[in-house]
């Protein structure tokens, strides 16, 4: 099995190589029989890696210690979930994983092209392909996941406890799903480039493939904080980490380029821009990579001792010269009407908006590779911690707060101040009234005011989008309120879609803010019967108590939850000792809700004594944080349902690119 | 009247605000701060003294509590771990030298793209004036003799409908 495995990944090399080579001459010399053929290559690619990925999910399931990978990252106690999950548990699994998920992409976009953007196709092919034969050269030569061993070990060492979470299962297939989809739009731009049909086709075929890899990728970054918060046991779901970074970063540029792609489909203008969004994005999604891959972070020495982190920077460099220049050479062809009737104008404010959000992208990276530039300028290692990041962040979230909750109010082309002060205006009071509240219960925390002020600034502007776009319709048209209502919405699916994601957003800016401008923290020592207080809370240390599974046996602390003096339930932390010898991982218990979640580690125990050392958290409103990410996907979901004026203008756009062009 | 209403307002944000600054008590005590400020280095996760909860953390916490206890200033129990661990335990660079670029660059990049983006949107501003005004002198030309009142009508409506779909 292993050598089948093995034998799967070096065909599809062999048949990503081809596709390739077939699609770029197909393309050059206009035979459509290499094209077709350079098309089946991407399915049969995708149909070898599935079969490898099988074969190691195979090796996994029926514990072939014989093989390295199945020896590092399972063994024979763990979990069937777990051990589906260990295929992206170590790093040749991972890279294993994320070519799948490319393949799969490419698939697909060539399924659903078939009959469409048959200019575009050969070089989208070609570029999907290139992709896809680097991620089949790591697997093959440098992180092979079928290596063997002359040795085998009885059993194996088991997948790292802390990530033996459910959460920890899905959030890595989000991310990558997120990361992957990126390069499909980074593929149809370098077909637009290189076949010069530089019109709407590109994004608006790619659109749907953009939103989703965009809310995909946000939602993976939120599970990862999930899975942080719940299983990490530091009390929080975010720790600025490179990790985390790399994939916070693509995010950002991913979430600039849906605002200004706007400005382009209403005035043709910033297409070079939009363009050089869609490639930065791709080029940070793998950049992200090499940073969490290559070590380069921990330091800028273990990069070169690294197998992997060369040939990361080595395609990254090639990505970075072959699309800077394609786009510099097809410039002429970008050439757009710049024009703009007013600075008080909504085309002002996305650009504004797009300033802030790569402003935002680029502090993050600055603040994550700053580390390896002091090390590599002075010779001095240096740590950008949570402190850097939230000093930074907070003065351009504020911003883009702010933006944010003028951007849907002001019209487009020009604005006269009076209108637009007129429309500020509610919302604006919403502010105040809000800060005057929250300064009136004694809330002394500005940057908890600010913050919350200028979130009841955007819903506020929201939801009267939602009101005032209602009353147009029902005055248009005598619908009633609900029926005007719902068939405002279904009209612009996009824009209103929109307005939910920003809703959400705002929902996980009121989360962190209160979960971290409120959060309080008390450590105690206890035995049975003892009780220790946090906030209005009072924990009654219950019992000791231990459960044994055949993957680990747990030990933890009954705590009773007491509020008011009345038990309103029960806590149990506690920590798991794994049989495949790792270190014991922490369990959290959590009471959670809508107000607050009482969130509870036991850090240690005194078996001889008797006593647990408790740490306990209160994490105010970080319930919201969640529920902004299922609003945001929400509207997400919304806004890519299918439109008829979408199609018709993306049939426009096909039709214009049919017309004589430059090549 | 309405700008006075707007005046008035951020006039009473702006004091709300300052009055919550006066009031503000949650500022960190020197134990905080110093948590803050260290980097744990125990190995589990890129956290601060503050914010791990593992054993070393609490080790340096009790040994923060015992220096500032001594008299020691928050910059000197700092300067005890740097001396001990190296700059790699200061949970952010200092804003001194050369890391002073870790801050300065963000801003000062964010500032500098603000001041093109002004300028170039003052640039397009100025295309687009110039444009309008052509526009409005080729609309001054009367229409051609003879043109029917349907004619007519219907240019209008042509020349609204495109001014619409602009």
């Amino acid at each position: 099995m292993p050598d089948f495995g093995a034998l799967c990944l070096l065909m599809a090399l062999a048949t990503s190589a081809w596709a390739v080579v077939a699609s770029y001459n197909g393309w050059r010399i206009r035979s459509g029989e290499l094209i077709l053929s350079a098309e089946r290559a991407v399915f049969i690619t995708w149909g070898l890696v599935a079969l490898a990925i099988v074969a190691l999910e195979h090796l996994i399931f029926t514990d072939r210690f014989d093989l390295e990978y199945v020896a590092s990252y399972s063994n024979r106690a763990l979990p069937a979930m777990y051990k589906v999950a260990a295929l992206w548990a170590g790093q040749s699994g991972s890279i294993l994983f994320w070519l799948f998920i490319l393949c799969s992409y490419a698939g697909l976009v060539v399924l659903l092209n078939r009959r469409r953007n048959r200019a575009l196709m050969p070089v989208v092919v070609t570029t999907l392909s290139i992709v896809t034969a680097f991620f089949l050269i790591l697997v093959n030569f440098i992180a092979r996941p079928f290596v063997g061993l002359s040795h085998p070990p009885p059993d194996g060492m088991g997948m790292n406890p802390q990530l033996q979470n459910p959460f920890m299962a899905i959030h890595p297939p989000c991310l990558y799903l997120g990361y992957v989809g990126l390069t499909v739009p980074f593929a149809f731009a370098m077909a637009a480039l290189a076949t010069g049909q530089t019109s709407d086709t590109w994004f608006r075929t790619t659109r749907r493939f953009t939103i989703v890899s965009w809310f995909i990728l946000g939602a993976g970054i939120l599970l990862g904080g999930w899975w942080a918060y719940v299983e990490l046991g530091w009390g929080g779901y975010w720790a600025w980490d490179p990790v985390e970074n790399a994939s916070f970063i693509p995010w950002l540029t991913a979430t600039a380029f849906l605002h200004s792609v706007m400005i382009e489909e209403r005035k043709k203008m910033l297409r070079v821009w939009n363009m050089s969004l869609v490639i930065m994005s791709f080029l940070l999604s793998i950049l992200g990579t090499f940073i969490t891959r290559s070590g380069v972070i921990s330091s800028v020495h273990s990069f070169t001792r690294s197998d992997i982190g060369p040939m990361f920077a080595g395609f990254l460099g090639l990505c970075v010269v072959v699309s800077v220049g394609l786009l510099l050479h097809r410039l002429p062809l970008l050439k757009s009407e710049h024009r703009l009737d007013s600075f008080v104008s909504r085309e002002s404010t996305f650009l504004f908006n797009n300033l802030l959000l790569v402003g935002a992208a680029f502090a993050v990276l600055w603040g994550t590779i700053f580390p390896i530039v002091s090390e590599a300028v002075r010779g001095v290692k240096i740590t950008v911690g949570p402190p850097f990041f939230n000093e930074i962040f907070v003065p351009i979230t504020f911003a883009i707060l702010t933006l944010s909750a003028i951007c849907p109010i002001i019209a487009w082309r020009r604005a006269t101040p009076h209108k637009l002060l007129e429309k500020i205006q509610i919302p604006f009071w919403g502010m105040v009234a809000t800060t005057a509240v929250m300064v009136a219960f004694g809330m002394r925390d500005v940057f908890a005011i600010v913050s919350f002020g200028l979130s009841a600034f955007v819903i506020v502007t929201t939801v009267m989008e939602f009101y005032w776009g209602t009353r147009a319709r029902r005055r248009a048209t005598g619908e009633p309120p609900i029926a005007a209502f719902w068939n405002l919405l279904d009209r612009n699916k996009r824009r209103y879609g929109g307005f939910v994601v920003h809703l959400g957003i705002i929902l996980i800016v009121i989360g962190v803010t209160g979960s971290s401008a409120f959060k309080q923290e008390a450590t105690a020592v206890l035995g049975r019967g003892e009780v220790f207080s946090i906030g209005r809370f009072g924990l009654r240390l219950e019992e000791i108590v231990s459960q044994d599974t055949p993957n680990h046996e747990f030990l933890g602390a009954r705590l009773a939850v007491l509020d008011g003096g009345r038990q309103v339930g029960t806590l149990t932390p506690g920590q798991n000792f794994y049989k495949a010898g790792q270190d014991p991982s922490t369990e959290v218990d959590i009471r959670s809700t809508l107000r607050e979640d009482l969130y509870l580690i036991m850090t240690g125990f005194d078996p001889q004594q008797g006593r647990a050392t408790l740490k306990a958290y209160i994490n105010p409103l970080v319930n919201w944080i969640w529920i902004g990410g299922a609003v945001l996907i929400l509207g997400s979901w919304f806004a890519m349902i299918p439109d008829l004026r979408e199609r018709r203008r993306t049939a426009e756009a096909r039709l214009q690119d049919l017309q004589p062009h430059a090549v | 009247m309405r700008s006075d209403g707007l005046s008035t307002a951020l006039m009473l944000t702006a004091l709300l605000l300052a009055s919550a600054g006066d009031l503000r008590g949650a500022e960190p005590t020197p134990q905080e701060r110093a948590e803050h400020a260290l980097m744990c280095y125990c190995g589990c996760a890129d956290l601060t003294i503050r914010t791990c909860s593992c054993g070393t953390a609490a080790r340096v916490k009790e040994d923060i509590a015992r220096r500032l206890a001594s008299g020691e200033t928050v910059d000197q129990v700092v300067l005890a771990y740097v001396a001990q661990h190296g700059e790699q335990i200061r949970s952010a660079p200092t804003k001194e030298g050369f890391n002073l670029l870790a801050w300065v660059v963000p801003f000062g990049a964010i500032l500098v793209a603000g001041g093109l983006i002004v300028a170039l949107v003052r640039r397009w501003q100025a295309r687009g004036a110039l444009e309008q005004a052509a526009v409005a002198a080729a609309g001054a030309v009367s229409p051609p003799a003879g043109l029917s009142s349907a004619d007519r009508k219907a240019l209008d409506r042509i020349e609204r409908e495109f001014r619409r779909d602009l």
